[in-house]
Order: C-alpha cells, then sequence, then structure tokens
C-alpha cells in the first residue's frame, strides 16, 4: 500500500504508579483489560486501522514485557513492507550522554534521528494508556482542512470535573486560544486527549529549541503547546466523541472494564469495521461446566467455569473452581478461584490464585480491592 | 532435527460428510468452536519439528486455503519453513478415479524434490495429538520398513466402519489390513497415519498406480504386508475420525467434557489456529449456560445446554439451543428452539420456532440459510 505520511509516536514510558502492583513488573500501557487485552493496544490497533505504517512506541518504565509485546508488529498487521512497530528506549548516542526521557517532549527530541529517516510530513503523538477507538485519518483530514499547525483531540468532559484535565479554550472556529492545565476555575469543558498532531517540520524546530532550554520540563501540556500559542500559531482543536477512558486508579480500570457489561457499550469490541487487534493466545474455547451457572459477563478464551459468575469480567485462562462464586469482579489473565471460594469486588492481578473456600472482597467496600497475592485456602 | 517433511492429505476412500462437505473440505470443517479439523495435524507435525508440510487439496478449495493462509499461525519457521497447499488438477469427475496415488502422482516433482530421508502421511480427517518426532524414532531403531499408528478401540461395532484396521501379530507386526465390517468389538483403528522413507513412498505410489488406477495408499501397503517388514505403533489419548456426519457430530459432542478435551489437548502441546480478532464473549443477565463449549465473540441472551458455538454466534434472548453445534456466525432467534442440530454458518433461524432432530439422529441446517 502507498505509504502515509504521518508517523506515530506513542508515549508509553509512564508508570502508572496509582494501579499500584498492577505495575509494579509492568507498565501502565501493558496493563490488561477487556478480557483479552493490553491497553497499548487500543492506540496501535486505531494506528493499524486509520493506515498509519510506522509506529514507534516510546517505553522507558519496566519495558522488558512492553516492549518484546509491541515489537511483534505482526499482532496489529503492522508488518507489510515499509511498515512497522519500533520499540524506542532511551539509547546512548555518539554526541550525546545516555539520558532517560525527562519528559514527553523529551522522550520525541531523542528520536528526532529516527523520525527523519522516515521523513513524514506529519507527526502524531498518542498516549499509550487511553482505551478508546479513533480513526486518525480523519483528525489528519481535519488538521489539513485547517491548515494547522497542530490540532489537538479534545473531549466535552462535565464541567464539575474539568479541572482535573488540560483544558482547551476555543474560538468559534474551534482554533485554540488559550491552554490551561489543570484550571481551578474552568472557562470550557474541552480537555486534552493527548493526542496531537504537528507538521513535522515545524515541530522539530520547537524541539531542537526546547532541548536547549533549560528551565523547560520538556512536556508538551507544559512547554511546547504554550509556545506555539505564545507564537501565535494555528492550533485547533479536535472533537472526539465516544468512549474515552485513561484508567488512572483501580477504581477507574475496573469500572472501564465494567463498561463492557453493559448492552449499548459504547466501546463496542465487536465492531468488524473496527477490530482491536491484541497477541494470539493458544487456548481453547470457553468451557462452561454442568453446574456452572454465567450471567452478566464477559468472559474469553481458555476459561474453564465450573462456579458461578456474574457481572464479571474474565480474562484468557482464568479457572473458577466448582462452588466458587465471582461477582462483580475483574479477574486478569491466568487467575485461579479454587473450589468453594467467594470473591466479590474486586481486581484480581494477572495469576493470582485464590485458595480452596476462602472469601475475599466485599460488597460494600467503598473502593475496589486490588488482590495482587496468592490468597491460601479456608476450611 | 528435520529428518521428515509432512503430507497431510484427505482420505484415499470415498467418505463423504453430508452438507457440510458440499461447501468445504472435510480438512476445514469447523471443529470444537475455534479450530479446523486440519488444524490437529498440522500442529502435530509443527510440534513434532516437521516445518516442511505439504497440504493436498482436491474439490471445494476455498475455505481450506483461506484459512491455511501463509500457515504462520502454525508456529513454522518463516524461512526454512512451509507450509505448501498442492492441487490435483485433473480431478476426475469419476470420483472412483480420485485417489490419493493420483493426487501424488500428479506433484511428484515437488515430493521428489524434497530433501528430507522420511516421510510422515498424516490425514486431514482425524483428530489426534501425537508427537511425530518419537514416531520417527521409534520407525527408524526398529528398522522397520513402514511403520502405522493405529488406535485399540473396544466401540468398532457401531463406530470406525469406513476405517481400516490392522491385524498384528504378538510383536506388532501388521499381518493385514481390513476394512472395518462392524463384526467385532475390539479393533485396532488404523489412523492412516504412515511412516516410512521417501524413496519408498514414491516407489509404493508407482507401484499402487501400475497395479490399479483404483489403489490407494493403503491398498498397495496391505498387498505389501507379506513381503515388508509393516509394524504397529499403538497411540493413546483422544481419538475421532470424521468420515460421516454422525462421526463428526460425536466427536465434536465428545470433547465438551472438559475431561476428555484433556485427553486430547495438553499444556506442551498446543494446538494452533488461525486468529479471528474476535472479542470475549458477552454474557447477558437472562443467559442460562451448562455444559457447554463457547468460542470468543459471542453474544448470548438465551439458553445453552450441552452444544458447542462457534464464534461470533448470537444467540437471542428466549432462544434454547440444546446438544447443538452452532458454527460460526449463526444466528438463533428470539424464543427459537434447536435440539440435536448442526448450525452450519452464517444461518439465521429466526421464523420457525421449533427444530428437534431425535437424539443419534442429528439434523443439519446449510450455510447461510435463513430459517
Amino acid at each position: 500500500m502507498k505509504q502515509s505520511t504521518m508517523l506515530a509516536m506513542i508515549l508509553a514510558g509512564g508508570r502508572g504508579s496509582r494501579l499500584h502492583d498492577l505495575t509494579k513488573k509492568v507498565a501502565k500501557p501493558a496493563v490488561s483489560y477487556g478480557g483479552k487485552y493490553r491497553i497499548v493496544d487500543f492506540p496501535l490497533s486505531n494506528c493499524a486501522n486509520s493506515g498509519i505504517d510506522v509506529v514507534g512506541v516510546l517505553t522507558q518504565y519496566e519495558s522488558i514485557l512492553l516492549n518484546s509485546y509491541v515489537a511483534a508488529g505482526g499482532r496489529w498487521g503492522l508488518d507489510a513492507k515499509d511498515s512497522g512497530v519500533y520499540v524506542l528506549p532511551p539509547r546512548e548516542k555518539a554526541d550525546s550522554n545516555l539520558d532517560v526521557y525527562r519528559g514527553t517532549a523529551d522522550a520525541i527530541s531523542q528520536n528526532i534521528d529516527f523520525i527523519d529517516s522516515h521523513s513524514p510530513e506529519y507527526l502524531l503523538i498518542l498516549s499509550g494508556d487511553h482505551i478508546y477507538k479513533m480513526n486518525y485519518a480523519k483528525m489528519l483530514a481535519y488538521h489539513k482542512e485547517h491548515k494547522a499547525d497542530a490540532t489537538i483531540a479534545v473531549i466535552e468532559v462535565p464541567m464539575d470535573e474539568a479541572s482535573r484535565f488540560g483544558i482547551m479554550n476555543t474560538d468559534d472556529e474551534a482554533r485554540i486560544v488559550e491552554f490551561e492545565e489543570k484550571p481551578a476555575n474552568p472557562k470550557s469543558n474541552l480537555a486534552s486527549m493527548g493526542i496531537y498532531i504537528f507538521n513535522w517540520k515545524l515541530l522539530r524546530k520547537l524541539l531542537l529549541a526546547d532541548i536547549k532550554n533549560p528551565d523547560s520540563n520538556h512536556d508538551f501540556g507544559k512547554d511546547i503547546i504554550p509556545t506555539l500559542l505564545n507564537d501565535g500559531k494555528s492550533l485547533y482543536a479536535y472533537k472526539y466523541k465516544g468512549y474515552w477512558k485513561d484508567v488512572g486508579t483501580i477504581d477507574s480500570l475496573w469500572e472501564a472494564n465494567m463498561d463492557l457489561l453493559n448492552a449499548d457499550n459504547e466501546l463496542d469490541l465487536n465492531d468488524p469495521t473496527w477490530k482491536i487487534y491484541t497477541e494470539d493466545t493458544t487456548a481453547l474455547p470457553q468451557y462452561i461446566s454442568a453446574d456452572a451457572s454465567v450471567s452478566r459477563a464477559f468472559i474469553t478464551q481458555g476459561c474453564v467455569v465450573e462456579g458461578d459468575v456474574k457481572n464479571s469480567i474474565l480474562f484468557t485462562g482464568v479457572k473458577v473452581g466448582p462452588g466458587a462464586k465471582i461477582i462483580d469482579s475483574v479477574l486478569m489473565p491466568g487467575v485461579v478461584v479454587e473450589e468453594g471460594a467467594v470473591v466479590e469486588r474486586v481486581l484480581i492481578a494477572d495469576g493470582v490464585q485464590i485458595g480452596k473456600n476462602a472469601k475475599v472482597g466485599s460488597a460494600d467496600s467503598e473502593h475496589i480491592e486490588l488482590i495482587a497475592k496468592r490468597v491460601k485456602g479456608a476450611e | 532435527m528435520y529428518k521428515a517433511f509432512g503430507i497431510i492429505n484427505s482420505s484415499g476412500r470415498n467418505i463423504h460428510v453430508d452438507g457440510l462437505q458440499d461447501y468445504r473440505a472435510i480438512g476445514a470443517f469447523s471443529f470444537l468452536g475455534r479450530y479446523r479439523v486440519i488444524d490437529f495435524p498440522i500442529s502435530n507435525m509443527s510440534n513434532s519439528e516437521i516445518d516442511r508440510i505439504q497440504v493436498y487439496v482436491n474439490s471445494k478449495p476455498r475455505s481450506l486455503i483461506e484459512h491455511l493462509g501463509t500457515g504462520r499461525h502454525y508456529n513454522i519457521n518463516s524461512k526454512s519453513g512451509r507450509l505448501e497447499v498442492l492441487f490435483s488438477q485433473s480431478y476426475d469427475k469419476n470420483d472412483f478415479y480420485n485417489t490419493d496415488i493420483s493426487s501424488y502422482l500428479e506433484n511428484m516433482e515437488y515430493i521428489e524434490r524434497m530433501h528430507h530421508p522420511y516421510v510422515v502421511i498424516a490425514p486431514n480427517y482425524m483428530i489426534y495429538a501425537a508427537d511425530f518426532s518419537k514416531l520417527i524414532e521409534t520407525h527408524i531403531e526398529s528398522g522397520a520398513d513402514i511403520t502405522l499408528l493405529y488406535h485399540a478401540v473396544d466401540n468398532a461395532k457401531e463406530k470406525f466402519l469406513n476405517c481400516n484396521t490392522l491385524n498384528l501379530n504378538r510383536q506388532k507386526g501388521v499381518l493385514s489390513l481390513e476394512r472395518n465390517h462392524g463384526n467385532a468389538k475390539n479393533r485396532n483403528i488404523f489412523m492412516d497415519t504412515y511412516i516410512m522413507r521417501k524413496e519408498l513412498f514414491v516407489e509404493l505410489v508407482h507401484k499402487a498406480k501400475s497395479t490399479s488406477s483404483m489403489y490407494t495408499l493403503a491398498d498397495i501397503v496391505k498387498d505389501e504386508c507379506e513381503e515388508m517388514d509393516v509394524r504397529g505403533v499403538p497411540h493413546r489419548g483422544f481419538f475421532a475420525s470424521i468420515t460421516d456426519f454422525n462421526s463428526y457430530y460425536d466427536a465434536n459432542m465428545s470433547l465438551i467434557d472438559y475431561k476428555a478435551a484433556s485427553d486430547l489437548f495438553h499444556e506442551d502441546w498446543p494446538i494452533y489456529t488461525r486468529t479471528s480478532n474476535s472479542c470475549p464473549t458477552h454474557y447477558f443477565d437472562s443467559s442460562v449456560i451448562n455444559s457447554s463449549v463457547i468460542s470468543d465473540g459471542c453474544v448470548i441472551e438465551g439458553t445453552v445446554e450441552n452444544s458447542i458455538i462457534g464464534r461470533g454466534c448470537v444467540i437471542k434472548k428466549g432462544a434454547v439451543v440444546k446438544n447443538s453445534i452452532v458454527l460460526a456466525s449463526s444466528e438463533i432467534g428470539e424464543g427459537v428452539h434447536i435440539e440435536n442440530q448442526v448450525v452450519d454458518k452464517h444461518a439465521k433461524i429466526v421464523h420457525v420456532k421449533e427444530i428437534v432432530s431425535p437424539e443419534g439422529h442429528p439434523g443439519y441446517i446449510k450455510r447461510k440459510d435463513t430459517l
């Protein structure tokens, strides 16, 4: 296929420390979601579905799993000629010292040589830890139509929550006039989604200046966007409508999973025209035994259910023993719940075993409990 | 190791599975929801470090070709390995002439080209797991000319009626091959799986042709039994042969029991298949599921009992699916009750509210049919 003029860079270096033990050994973009996915499958699949050929993934924190995961570009169909997913951790270069990525903009700055080697006209910056479906080709068309220097995707958030986000204030033509990071008194409810399209030549210039600026945080939100606005460049807000979730906490990760149980959930993972691709695991189909009961659940291959599952999400290879009860819970890949155990309103981390007759979680807990360690059985 | 290359072929005999086979070769039949029958022999070879595999196709190749693709999903080395699809160009109108031998003869150039000293031949209509690398070792150590894989059964009176059986002496030497006529309970069912040197294989193919145009590989091996050292090796674990509609239904249904399935699927013996990138299956408040095997991508609001559901099926509210096999992308409409059925792909049952066949005589609903 013809080469795309836009190259995508996915920022996937963050730890996501509010996810506690879930991100102890893996970066947030590699966290499991929705039964069989990892969060980073969303931006990667969006890129593939939007006709983008080359994607750089900027990794830093606990990157072993993430590196090997995203490097197999074939999973998302990004393995045609002149296509690929490139893993870009910080590296030592001939003319500078090895340096960690000091900020989102710095991560791009340190890879100017990589981007140049593909000579794109436009650069798409994405975050590796958001769950949503978006056609970036449409956003690029919008960017071109407005002859913008930069376009930022925004989503309307409830006004009372706007102070938690980076807010874009726009004029009637959707041109951005002001950007405020987490404003105490927000003037609009258009939150930045951390998705930017830049004209590469212009951004390149700005990044080279930013590297040398000792006062800079080397951050898109804090430094690059304000500089562009100060310089009077034309920045446009691209309004996105649909499901979008930044899962920062155990509660919100649990909730984002639970959203999938709604009949008319906006994310619609079953849409054949916009599939989310992921690792192809070798697993049996789901086995539901004679005494099992399953209602209001999202279950994937490799699961064996011999107990009761209600209002819950079971990821690849979860085993639920006879008489066990799973209620309002999210069970990540490989979780084993033994005979008679009761699991309620919890999120269980990958591979954790819940022993015979054990009881975890409770129906009226304020927060969702994360179970990250083996729970011993009880008599 | 690369001692052997693999051949996967359809039956030399004329077997026919009513309904399903009108649309595709048996190898391309959906199996246990997410697999195709041919995934089993190919995975066996791939897991046995056989990565040059010839798949012979004669009629209705579309479905099989689509499923095999480049063969990447079978974990075969992408440079040194290859999954080769070979056609029988001169597919004869008279089915008697379309033997396995005729397809080998037509593609003899590609068999001759293989530099491997041994060949493993496995059928595309049988389901089992077997380590061929161990079999090759056994074959070499025994010094036999031909090694045949068999499965000892105690229900040969009513099952495996289209299969060959092996008569063995105490040392597992094959005395003769004969058709299972259903006159004895205990039989050694021949699994149509052979190991021999490539040269001998080529020689036998030519000999079969010069003996009779209707001869199959099994026929010529049968003739040679007395002269040559032909040995049987017993197979243990799950074994099913899909040679007619009932055996297809039974083979699937027998794996609904997880313990039975553990006899076929092993942690260290993955069965590969093509992914369809479906999302997990969504069960609703009203769903009632038991004793069933369900694939991904389904939306289930109704009742599923003792059944196998393929990928991307929709089971609407109030629908009851019992003792049935529903192939991918089918829809069972609101309040529809089906029992003892095989529902082929993309079928929609919405207007007819009850389709029940007697136990032991499963019904068949055509591909893409709307009822």
